[in-house]
């Protein structure tokens, strides 16, 4: 055999297992399996600080990703909100990162309509700040100061949501939807410095980033991935996208699996042969 | 002088920043207010020297004569050229053609290239691996259980997996972490203070 011919065999067998994979991945979602789903404990501790907070408490939503993660991202984001406002928070959106910015608008406009919330009287988004560390420093100075206007450009002290509202003291908790490192700096500058309560809403490969500061109790809780997501879902009985997203993803993990013992079963048989 | 100035002005920002976490005055608190202003402003600034680089860098390449990269660089210019006028001056909003760009043209495009991931790590799971040395086997043995254990099917097979995976991620995976995050901040900390003290200056430029 070639050399032309092995790399001729090499495309084809990728080719095989990037056909398998789509069929693996569109199977579940045309036709749903629904497998049962473990809530875990960080994502019920999520679900639970924010069921207790009293009505009219504030939350930061900080859109803190870019639309490439947009899959995992508003599944997570979608499930929190409706929690949110389900239970008459006052919500306020930003964004660290400019891409997040027009995401994060329409999230909470989507899902506040959901539930006949009003802009600028239940919720309001703030926009995109710059340079994310003195942003977050910024906002336990004045948040007016950081953000005189809101994303459509009006002064944010003509709004009836902002009264009252100064700094983190009148922040219930800062939930940071963020598929990056800027849930870190989260926890390092706003819990650390001026004692905030952090949620991240983080994508599933963040997940072990965010553990220690789980365990070391800096955290609220974490919702992390489309798990994360179709966990939440479930605790406020609204299953959507991401709990048939799980199906998916449940293929996708075994399918993977699969391979690798597959891969690793041919490479046994053919040391094997060699030996002989 | 031009060196010193620039070394003044760090040492003194630097020492002022450190100090003031610990001295929560009016004046030193109006001060800090307006150095995080300055460090925004500052920010914003370099985000529009990058994007006035890329669009000098891509504006060379257009005008140029390599046939192959041309069509790229056009397309790169007519993107940002028609995300800038339709954000400039027909607003951001729901209902605009920004936002209409945004929904239906980059967050797909960015979402569908994230998603190929998924193809390339089926195919190097298949020929990448490999369990070549006990090192190897330990890795692969703990990817498969965190992946099993993340899923539904984890828990028909045995509720143990979940369990399993819980505990590679809360024991040996965080003891790692906790050793880089500490090695990170220690990091951090001398080069900080190497900064704030003239010892390190590469960011002057030159040698």
């Amino acid at each position: 055999m070639g050399q032309n011919d092995k790399n001729k065999m090499g495309i084809q067998g990728r080719h095989f297992i990037f056909i398998l994979m789509a069929i693996v991945v569109a199977a579940p979602l045309i036709f749903r399996v629904g497998l049962p789903l473990r809530v875990t404990a960080e994502v019920r501790q999520v679900y639970g600080f924010l069921d207790r907070l009293p009505p009219h408490s504030a939350v930061i939503f900080s859109f803190d990703h870019e639309t490439s993660t947009l899959p995992e991202m508003v599944p997570l984001a979608e499930a929190l909100l409706r929690h949110c406002f389900r239970k008459n928070l006052k919500v306020f959106g930003m964004a660290l990162l400019a891409e997040g910015a027009a995401v994060g608008d329409d999230n909470l406009r989507r899902i506040g309509s959901e539930y006949d919330k009003k802009y600028g009287e239940d919720y309001l988004f703030w926009g995109f700040r710059p340079q994310f560390t003195t942003a977050i420093l910024a906002l336990g100075e004045r948040i007016d100061h950081e953000f005189p206007s809101d994303y459509t450009g009006q002064d944010i002290r003509s709004f009836p949501v902002m009264e009252g509202i100064e700094n983190y003291k009148d922040i219930a908790a800062v939930i940071t939807v963020g598929d990056g490192d800027i849930p870190v700096y989260w926890v390092n500058y706003a819990q650390a410095r001026y004692g905030v309560k952090i949620i991240p809403a983080v994508t599933a490969v963040m997940a072990t980033t965010m553990y220690p500061f789980l365990q070391s109790g800096q955290l609220v809780g974490l919702a992390a991935g489309l798990k994360g997501a179709a966990e939440y879902e479930m605790l406020i009985g609204k299953p959507g996208r991401a709990v048939k997203g799980m199906d998916a993803q449940s293929g996708a993990h075994i399918f993977v699996i699969i391979l690798i013992l597959v891969g690793n079963t041919v490479m046994i048989a053919g040391r094997r042969r060699k030996g002989r | 002088m031009h060196r010193k100035l620039p070394l003044l002005i760090c040492f003194a920002l630097g020492t002022f920043m450190l100090v003031q976490f610990f001295v929560p005055h009016k004046a030193s608190t109006a001060l800090y207010e307006a150095i995080l202003d300055w460090v925004q402003i500052i920010y914003a600034f370099s985000l529009l020297v990058g994007a006035m680089m890329l669009i000098k860098h891509h504006a060379v390449i257009a005008s140029g004569r390599d046939a192959k990269e041309r069509p790229f660089s056009i397309l790169i210019l007519m993107g940002i050229t028609v995300m800038l006028v339709a954000g400039l001056f027909f607003g951001r909003g729901e209902g605009t053609v920004f936002h209409w760009l945004f929904q239906n043209v980059q967050a797909p495009m960015q979402a569908t290239m994230f998603s190929l991931l998924s193809f390339f790590v089926a195919s190097a799971a298949y020929r990448g691996f490999r369990a070549r040395n006990s090192q190897a086997i330990f890795l692969l043995v703990a990817a498969i259980i965190v992946m099993l254990g993340r899923i539904p099917v984890g828990e028909i097979i045995s509720s143990y997996i979940p369990k399993a995976a819980d505990w590679i991620l809360n024991v040996p995976s965080m003891a790692a972490r906790r050793g880089i995050y500490i090695g990170i901040a220690l990091g951090t900390i001398a080069t900080s203070l190497r900064v704030i003290l003239g010892i390190e200056r590469t960011y002057l430029g030159g040698k």
